[in-house]
């Protein structure tokens, strides 16, 4: 007995140790060759689609038979053995790949075009590159506005290309990137002496619009119709409409005839203010510097604070009271 | 007793001593010197000419002492000076890693010693984990081996390779000012992806959420775009890299822990303040030198380029080397349209398409 027992364990250990002798049959051998990807399927990968792609075709193998294959869309089953999923962008793990690329596109264009003449500062063409909002709106992405900075510097330094050598290229990156509508090629109307000899001007303040006819006169003021003195009761307001001729010593030389509306006396007064002023330098161009050290060019664009909740006025808390 | 031995020894000493200099010297300058010792050496040599001269048939030439009379010195000094500086020897050029980076094949010592790689950090500074990747202290900072360094980075260079060559997604990032030029150039060059801002933490973990938005495309094995698939990515869930590259592992914790949780392969740039345990495959090298750094972004995206160009090989032999995308379906409209782009006769539009990436 114990001599069999030994013997019977002596084969076990030494079956244990060697490779089990199992003659592998031609099928599996061809099926070893046919497969494409090069993984040795010892490697266990704690991936699981890794896994998943090593060990399906061993258990495949090991356990079912082969898949039948149905015929009729072989052609396209081809094309999807063979395709894969990327990303549409290099910039895709950034979260923002449109923004990325654009910015890179836009350094990689400046860095081709480095050498080129450029014009000094401040003679460059004025262009108004989009808003923040706009370019957010064009992406569609979540673009922060130091972001979008280093996208305008880029630019700004492409727009300071000499105009005479600026390559086509960079004047279609620019485009894409300016606004629709360029303000600074907006200009204001320029304003004549009409055939009665009238310069007209239009002043705002707060919530009043005045309208003013300057002719050259004698000194007379009409305001909707009234004098001065009926119109405006308060001395400083009186002041206040004629301020641009007396500024400039010329309240005997100049006629007013004006309509304003809306807002109070103050507004109104000096709504007026502007309108005298603005007409006055259609009849003497030459008094804009003075007429704007004496505030009758600039409108002041103040308005009435809102009312903000929790607030009694704009500003105003209400009384604390203990409990 | 005391006395009696310094008297010996000293008076010993004072004998055997060299004796006083020669009263000649005093009078005699230092050139004086140079010029006997001159005279002497030429009329040893004259002695040495005469001997050869007698036993032999060809006479030698006689030495001249005078040095006015060599031919160098009867040119003008134009001519001598004119090739000064005129010969351009291979110098450090910056731009040349970023336009043209070293292969793999390139590492050298040399290289990685000319770009700093060895120089870690303070001492004090120092990640007992990287006690295995230091060579030895030099002025308090640690020096680290850069055999070491050329291994882990041939390694590194392998894994990008094989891992491109099996249609892999790989991810450089480098959030390190400075490090966007190399990072981008590495992703064009192994068709991968980089980040070179901020890595937004959860593009992983929740990526479906933060890369939501992002587009993707369907290509074949032969890198062009198929059409037509766009509803059926717009339900996929978002990408995840097969392997990140990272060259500022310090800063980049969160990326690297979220690819620890999805089992995504990481290689990294590990200085010797730097955790080796973030990354999957460390390459030990200075991360802090813009140098280096670029040559190692550069080797490593030169690798993945020789990965790609060996996956687009197999294919053009009809040889698809990658694990297909699953869960796709054929779009039904346009079946007559695919059926052209799988016999391999792509419009030439698409083929332009195709550079742009992978």
């Amino acid at each position: 007995m114990k001599g069999v027992e030994l013997s019977t364990g002596f084969q076990r250990a030494v079956c244990s140790v060697c490779r089990p002798r199992r003659p592998r049959s031609d099928a599996s051998k061809h099926l070893v060759k046919r497969i494409r990807y090069p993984v040795s399927s010892a490697s266990f990968s704690t991936s699981p689609t890794r896994r998943a792609t090593d060990l399906t075709p061993a258990s495949n193998r090991g356990i079912a038979a082969a898949p039948f294959s149905f015929g009729g869309d072989s052609e396209d089953s081809g094309l999807l053995k063979r395709v894969r999923v990327v990303p549409a962008s290099p910039s895709y793990f950034s979260g923002k790949p449109d923004f990325t690329d654009s910015l890179l596109s836009l350094q990689a264009l400046l860095r081709k075009y480095q050498t080129l003449p450029t014009v000094p500062a401040g003679q460059a063409p004025r262009v108004a590159w989009k808003t923040l909002a706009q370019f957010r709106l064009s992406l569609s992405e979540p673009v922060k506005a130091a972001k979008y900075h280093k996208i305008v510097e880029v630019l700004h330094r492409l727009n300071h290309i000499h105009p005479s050598l600026m390559p086509e290229e960079v004047l279609e990156a620019l485009q894409k990137h300016k606004r629709d509508i360029n303000p600074f090629e907006n200009v204001a109307n320029p304003r004549f002496i009409d055939g009665y000899g009238r310069a007209w001007g239009t002043g705002r303040r707060k919530a009043s619009v005045a309208t003013a006819c300057v002719v050259e006169g004698e000194g007379e003021v009409l305001v909707n119709g009234k004098t001065l003195t009926q119109f405006f009761g308060r001395l400083h307001d009186r002041e206040s409409v004629i301020w641009a001729l007396k500024s400039t010593q010329r309240i005997d030389k100049y006629n007013i005839w004006a309509l304003v509306k809306g807002g109070g006396t103050t507004g109104q007064a000096e709504a007026l203010t502007l309108a005298v002023g603005k007409a006055l330098m259609v009849h003497e161009p030459l008094l804009k510097p003075a007429l704007r050290r004496a505030g009758c060019v600039t409108r002041d664009p103040r308005r009435v604070e809102r009312k903000k909740p929790g607030h009694v006025k704009a500003r105003k808390m209400p009384t604390w009271v203990k409990r | 007793m005391i006395i009696r031995h310094l008297a010996l020894r000293q008076g010993r000493r004072a004998l055997t001593s060299q004796p006083i200099r020669r009263w000649t010297r005093f009078f005699a300058s230092q050139v004086d010197t140079v010029e006997a010792s001159l005279q002497t050496t030429l009329g040893e040599i004259r002695k040495v000419e005469a001997f050869v001269n007698s036993r032999s048939d060809h006479p030698v030439s006689p030495v001249d002492a005078d040095p006015s009379s060599t031919p160098d010195n009867d040119a003008s000094p134009e001519e001598n000076l004119s090739n000064l500086g005129s010969e351009i020897t291979p110098h450090y050029q910056p731009h040349t890693l970023l336009t043209n980076p070293p292969s793999p094949s390139d590492i050298t010592l040399e290289l990685l010693l000319a770009s700093g790689a060895h120089l870690g950090h303070n001492t004090s500074l120092w990640n007992p984990g990287n006690a295995k990747y230091i060579h030895g202290i030099r002025d308090g900072v640690h020096i680290l081996s850069l055999e070491t360094t050329a291994a882990h980075l041939r390694r590194a260079c392998k894994i990008v390779t094989e891992v491109a060559r099996r249609g892999g997604l790989i991810l450089f990032v480098g959030t390190r000012a400075g490090q966007d030029r190399c990072v981008v150039k590495a992703a064009e060059l192994a068709g991968g992806c980089h980040l070179f801002d901020r890595w937004t933490p959860g593009s992983i973990t929740n990526g479906q959420q933060i890369l939501g938005n992002c587009r993707m495309k369907v290509v074949d094995e032969l890198d062009r775009e198929i059409p037509d698939f766009e509803e059926q990515l717009l339900d996929r869930s978002v990408l995840k890299p097969d392997l990140v590259v990272c060259l500022n592992p310090l800063e980049n914790y969160v990326l690297l822990h979220e690819c620890g949780l999805n089992n995504i392969p990481t290689i990294g740039i590990i200085d010797t303040n730097a955790d080796p345990t973030w990354v999957t495959y460390p390459i030990p090298a200075n991360d802090d030198s813009l140098r280096c750094v670029q040559v190692i972004a550069g080797v490593l995206g030169r690798a993945g380029e020789a990965g790609n160009k060996m996956r687009l090989e197999a294919a053009s032999q009809g040889e698809v080397t990658y694990q297909p995308a699953q869960g796709l379906k054929m779009p039904a409209e346009k079946k007559d349209g695919e059926g052209q782009a799988s016999s391999g006769s792509a419009p030439v539009s698409e083929l332009g398409f195709l550079q742009t990436l992978m």
